[in-house]
């Protein structure tokens, strides 16, 4: 990186430092100078829209907005002056009389509205201008949240998150001068829209309470609740969230900004899926008694495996675990692997063949930023919008930002599709099709090539080789990136810690005669449900005489086990999980466990010890 | 000894919830402190109707009927000094969310659509005051003096407004001590 040159700005007689490019703004907040902002967001690009940030400029009548004007060294720049603050109210003004800022009936109210604070900060007591009371709709469609237009105060923050942080381009801003409006799609609204990700990227910057979270609305204030940050559990990019907290409830889940790896930014499954969404949590063992699943202590559902267990020989029990486990978790089952003939981590097809690949290769920590710096990005049998949101994001950036060339092989239809130059859903093997793909990659200086477990499969290594070829007769630019993108969020760390990830588990019925199974399921979504619609599965479970199913949710799965032990969910958890970078990311417990679960290491360990 | 005379004030209620004149009797024993230094005369509290010429005049409420309107130009020619206490009298506040909708249907939701309602019919106006097209706050009918935001304004904000006016101050607004809701 170049070092830009340093620069003196002097703030209010105040000698500020700051680098060139930057602007007057920046500069400011890096040297502890207040400026009112209302449109400015930190990692968003600068629209100059709200006018509160204006500033004088010695030598200059001219009034500026100081965050898109570029400090230049040696200007003298003053932010409080009667006529700035005249200024600043009238706007504020403006912005209240425009449309039905009703502060007591909103869930913003009492410190969480940007408008309202400046309200305060200019100690605005009554409105000059008579009130416009415009007539105007609020969308209640969205899965995950509201629109009310009538709390909009068109400072596109949603506009920019959306196109910048989630590349969606769901929002716009429609029709002309007061008409102006945030419009969905076109004019449709956010339960119809088609790009919307549902990311509710464009909430999280929303200055007033226009855009607000259904499942936080009048749940407390954010600026008084408790922040605690820890990692996404949903897949194995791993982002930092920051878990709002009141009385022992999630009020909301944000993206944390100074993460490096989602720099604020989240997909539906870490911002609403694990919080917002009704699950039946499982919140006391349960043992069957005469056919049907009974509540009981744990001391009851310990004895009723440790009497199952009695006469089985280690050969006759084994425990299949998600990929969802702790680190630590896994410790602890590396240690306890001698009594089960098998231990394994079960992982969605051709995963486990991906781990294999992954063994003692390490990713680069850097993998995602090199992601966001590629110049030509090829996916191979991944699916990042359906399983790491965030990638998708990346992906989409650097495509619609920085113009980056994007291939995608043997992967199912998705919205990427839409940003390819060339989508491949089913690869060709003809001349003229790769002859193409070795056009569209010339030149490429900075390749990344995404793969997921699907490019294990004989057609994903056929087109590897193929790229790689590809590569190395026609580039002369660098080799691409290997990124390996597994589905699981800790499948990596879980097999490199010697538990063996399995995606075939019909070796199991015939080899040997197995009595028990203990399923691990933890906190995954559909409380181990999936394992059913894998093949051989109910088949094993037909073959066995015992059933123990350690979850967090309801699921058939949990109806069908002789006893269920209730686990911790991820925000009751602490420990570490690594994401597919290699990167180990700290888990913080958020809320003491609901009712009477237990994470997963602690009822192993009790089980077992 | 000669005992000042008395500040005369008083208050109406016009389209509100009567939240800002409960808040003015939640200044708790201070109120023995304010009746030393001023009278109320007409008021809800005191229930006078009729309000005479005043030095303080204090408006709750927005301005939705026509009856609202004539109380509040009634009161601003007979007071020194208008003061608008609460949101209503502000903004509009509550009282204004009609504003979205035509006259009829509000009047029809109250007068006949009403869940409680069994036959409604549309209000006679020579015995009902004539609701205006908008609600409105008061100080677009009237020159306002003073403003107390809040909704409603709590006993401290408004002791302070009070005290400060009577001390021949404005009170001073920042971000201490302001509060919309």
């Amino acid at each position: 990186m170049i070092a830009s040159r340093q620069i003196t700005v002097t703030i209010n007689g105040k000698r500020c430092v700051g680098q060139d490019g930057q602007t007057i703004l920046q500069v400011a907040q890096a040297n502890d100078v207040y400026i009112p902002t209302l449109c400015y967001l930190k990692h968003l690009s600068p629209w100059g829209g709200c006018r509160l940030c204006i500033v004088e400029i010695a030598g200059s009548s001219k009034i500026v907005p100081s965050c898109s004007t570029p400090a230049s060294d040696g200007t003298e720049v003053i932010t409080t002056s009667p006529r700035l603050h005249h200024l600043r109210r009238n706007t504020l003004e403006l912005l209240f009389s425009e449309r039905n800022h009703i502060c007591p009936m909103c869930p913003m109210n009492k410190g969480d509205c940007g408008l309202q604070h400046q309200g305060y900060v200019h100690g605005i007591d009554s409105i000059r201008y008579p009130y416009l009371y415009p007539s105007l709709p609020v969308d209640t469609s969205g899965k995950y949240f509201v629109l009310d237009h009538n709390r909009c105060i068109l400072c596109t923050r949603c506009v920019r998150a959306c196109e910048e942080m989630e590349g969606a381009h769901t929002l716009d801003i429609s029709h002309r001068g007061a008409n102006n409006r945030v419009v969905v799609d076109l004019g449709a609204t956010f339960g119809t829209s088609d790009s919307c990700t549902n990311c509710g990227s464009c909430v999280a910057s929303c200055p007033t309470g226009a855009l607000f979270d259904k499942a936080s609305a009048y749940r407390g204030k954010l600026n008084s609740s408790q922040i605690v940050r820890t990692t996404c559990l949903e897949c194995p990019v791993g982002c930092s969230l920051e878990v709002y907290t009141r009385e022992n409830r999630i009020v909301t889940v944000f993206g944390d900004p100074e993460s490096p790896i989602n720099r604020g930014h989240l997909c539906v499954r870490g911002r609403y899926e694990t919080w917002a969404e009704p699950r039946e949590r499982i919140l006391q063992p349960l043992v069957r008694r005469n056919g049907k699943l009974e509540p009981t202590t744990w001391d009851e559902a310990l004895g009723a495996i440790a009497n199952a267990t009695k006469k089985l020989r280690t050969a006759q029990k084994a425990m299949l675990v998600s990929p969802r486990l702790t680190n630590e978790t896994a410790k602890t089952l590396k240690r306890l692997a001698g009594k089960f003939g098998r231990v394994a981590t079960f992982v969605s097809q051709n995963e486990a063949a991906l781990c294999g690949a992954n063994d003692g290769e390490a990713v680069p920590a850097s993998a995602l930023d090199e992601l966001r710096d590629a110049d030509a990005i090829i996916v191979l049998g991944a699916q990042p919008s359906r399983d790491n949101g965030v990638v998708a994001a990346m992906i989409r950036g650097a495509v619609r930002r920085r113009g980056a060339k994007l291939l995608i092989f043997h992967a199912r239809k998705s919205d990427l599709d839409r940003y390819a130059d060339i989508s491949a859903n089913v690869v060709s093997l003809e001349r003229a099709f790769w002859k193409q793909v070795g056009t569209v990659l010339q030149g490429a200086q900075r390749p990344a090539l995404v793969y997921g477990p699907n490019a294990m499969t004989p057609i994903g290594v056929m087109v590897m080789e193929r790229l790689i070829n590809i590569f190395e007769a026609k580039t002369k630019g660098q080799p691409p990136r290997l990124v390996p993108l597994p589905v699981s969020t800790n499948s990596f760390a879980l097999t490199a810690a010697g538990i063996e990830a399995e995606e075939d588990i019909g070796p199991w019925i015939d080899a040997k005669p197995l009595k028990l199974l203990h399923i691990v399921a933890s906190d995954e979504p559909d409380g181990g449900a999936r394992l059913l619609r894998e093949k051989h599965v109910p088949a094993l479970l037909d073959a066995i005489d015992c059933l123990v199913v350690q979850a967090s949710y309801r699921s058939a799965l949990t109806d069908r086990a002789h006893v269920v032990l209730p686990a911790a969910i991820w925000c009751e958890k602490s420990g570490t999980t690594t994401n597919f970078e290699g990167r180990e990311l700290p888990l913080r417990q958020v809320l003491p466990p609901r009712g009477e679960a237990r994470d997963d290491k602690v009822i192993l360990e009790t089980l077992f010890s | 000894m000669n005992e000042k005379p008395k500040i005369k004030v008083a208050t109406a209620w016009l389209g509100g919830c009567s939240g800002c004149h409960m808040s003015i009797l939640d200044i708790d024993e201070r109120i023995i402190d304010l009746a030393k230094l001023v009278e109320f005369t007409a008021s809800p509290i005191t229930d006078v109707k009729e309000i005479p010429e005043v030095d303080v005049g204090i408006i709750e409420g927005a301005v939705c009927n026509e009856e609202n309107e004539h109380v509040l130009r009634t009161m601003r020619s007979r007071c020194k000094v208008l003061i608008a206490l609460g949101d209503c009298a502000l903004t509009g506040n509550i009282p204004a969310l009609r504003n979205q909708f035509k006259l009829k249907e509000v009047v029809a939701r109250g007068f006949i659509e009403t869940e409680s309602t069994q036959v409604g019919e549309m209000p006679d106006t020579t015995v009902v005051p004539r609701l205006l097209k908008r609600v409105r706050p008061i100080q677009e009918f009237v020159k306002v003096d003073a403003h107390i935001p809040g909704c409603p304004p709590d006993a401290d904000t408004i002791w302070y407004a009070l005290t400060e006016l009577l001390a021949g101050r404005m009170p001073q607004w920042s971000e201490k001590n302001l509060q919309y809701d």
